[in-house]
């Protein structure tokens, strides 16, 4: 059965610890109703890392939303997208009509900067903050000539330059790559502007058999994976291979040979290294011209294949939970054509990819990526 | 606190404990007076592991114990500058890849750790992190 996404909701991103995450939910979830006209669903997958326990029914029964089958799932920053992944799944096997995926963090109340490495991993323990983790991808990538510290910059460049006509992203500017690179260090060489803030926000989508409605983007293909121990029998940074298995994955359930046809795409860029390498690994550029393309303008708004129009997650924010159908959102959005200022004029297929880190020796925790088709 | 029953349990048994496990790799010194992480080596596939695993992460076989270093090339490095919980920044984090084994984090003593560059496992800190030293 063919599925598609026919509505997604959003609230605003930033640091918001005066508002909760029932209401951040309802912010989401009464957006992705009206948007997809109707309230009426069959289960819900709920993606979150931080929680708190309980915290899908919590939100859930705020909007009447009680007394069907509700799922909590936790794949690192690809979360959100993981629930996406499991909701697709219930609807193209028939197991559920109508389903309701919904991402959600909070993490101004919980973090005052980087998130705290987890103790009962071992490079967490051994104090391998995320960006220092990034950073490591980043430093190998200038040793060996992949790319240039400016090319690096040119990301944080692009991506705040999109977030300008984005009015729910939490940051946006125009930034030369001077100020980038002269923001403050955090784990050498990726300063301040490279880096995605500290992020609160849920977004939503409703999944149901395609019908060829107007409005309903496609779902394509979907396809998550954990990752696979990353050491140095890989020839590639960390991150790399998790994105490009998953990626054929997806492109072989979308009936697709790779890339080449996707128009416009929201990938993992948590850290600048992060959406270089993701392109790469993609296939949307040749190996090693990922910073090129940034610098050049090949991904930006107007370029040969814009990434991350929302601002991505260094703009628009990176509430973990809520990123991935926070992603979702955008490419639904720009397929209907209705992303405004931002808008891909003539996008045909979009791609999502989320990818989550934090587990020592594996590339990466999971990485999810989807295909969808405009209506 | 009163010794009060439930059942057969009293309440000081529900008193959580913190983990004394460290998930970190193992660091031993060897007669030699050189210090090697303590793994783990697939007879299969050959993937090897700083940890005490049951099974082969790659293939799942069952594998067999292993020590690894004590010199490696540095495959990257960075400077933390940033509060991290439990720790001071500025410090230094190095991925090792060790000559006969993984690649291996490890802090550096010293002010970095040029990629490429020669290092030689070190006694763990007080704290229990790996360490490594550059070699000159």
């Amino acid at each position: 059965m063919t599925v598609a996404v026919h509505g997604v909701g959003t609230s605003h991103f930033g640091r918001q610890p005066h508002r909760d995450l029932v209401a951040l939910a309802a912010d989401a979830v009464q957006e992705a109703f009206l948007d997809a006209g109707t309230d009426d669903i069959d289960a819900v997958w709920v993606g979150t890392v931080f929680g708190p326990p309980g915290v899908a029914q919590r939100v859930l029964r705020a909007m009447g939303v009680t007394g069907i089958p509700v799922v909590t799932v936790e794949n690192a920053c690809a979360s959100g997208t993981t629930a996406f992944a499991e909701a697709h799944e219930a609807v193209r096997t028939g197991r559920h009509g109508r389903v309701l995926a919904l991402g959600l963090e909070q993490m101004s109340t919980a973090f005052a900067g980087a998130i705290t490495p987890e103790p009962t991993d071992p490079e967490g323990r051994s104090g391998l903050a995320l960006p220092a983790l990034y950073a490591m991808a980043a430093a190998r990538y200038l040793h060996l000539g992949l790319a240039t510290p400016e090319q690096l910059a040119a990301v944080s460049v692009k991506n705040h330059a999109h977030a300008l006509h984005n009015p729910r992203a939490q940051y946006s500017g125009r930034h030369t790559v001077a100020e980038v690179l002269a923001s403050r260090m955090i784990a050498d060489p990726l300063t301040l502007l490279q880096c995605c803030p500290t992020s609160d926000g849920a977004a939503a989508a409703v999944l149901a058999p395609a019908t060829g409605g107007a409005r309903e983007v496609t779902v394509r293909g979907v396809a998550l994976r954990s990752g696979a121990p990353w050491n140095h029998r890989s020839p590639h940074v960390w991150g790399h291979d998790l994105v490009r298995r998953t990626a054929m994955d997806a492109f072989a359930a979308a009936e697709l040979l790779d890339a080449t046809d996707v128009d416009v795409a929201e990938v993992h860029d948590a850290f600048t290294i992060g959406e270089i390498v993701t392109t790469e690994a993609l296939g949307f550029v040749a190996p090693g011209d990922g910073g090129k393309a940034a610098a050049a303008g090949v991904t930006a708004l107007g370029g040969v294949l814009p990434v991350n129009p929302s601002g991505g997650l260094l703009s628009r924010g990176h509430p973990l939970g809520a990123t991935g159908l926070a992603q979702l959102a955008e490419i639904v959005w720009q397929l209907r054509g209705e992303a405004r200022g931002r808008q891909v004029e003539g996008a045909r297929l979009g791609l999502v990819e989320t990818m989550g880190g934090g587990v020592s020796v594996l590339d990466g925790n999971s990485c999810v990526v989807a295909v969808l088709e405009a209506p | 606190m009163t010794d009060r029953e439930f059942g057969n349990r009293r309440t000081e048994d529900a008193v959580s404990q913190p983990s004394t496990v460290d998930p970190r790799p193992r660091v031993e010194q060897g007669p030699d007076g050189r210090y090697r992480v303590e793994g783990i080596r697939c007879p299969s596939c050959g993937e090897v592991a700083t940890f005490a695993w049951p099974r082969c992460p790659a293939c799942r076989s069952a594998v067999g114990p292993a020590s690894f270093g004590p010199d490696g090339t540095v495959w990257s490095s960075t400077v933390v500058r940033i509060p991290v919980a439990g720790r001071t920044p500025p410090y230094v984090l190095a991925y090792v890849d060790l000559d006969d084994g993984p690649r291996v984090l490890a802090h550096v003593t010293g002010p970095g750790a040029p990629i490429g560059g020669r290092v030689r496992l070190a006694p763990p800190s007080a704290d229990g992190d790996v360490t490594v030293e550059v070699l000159a």
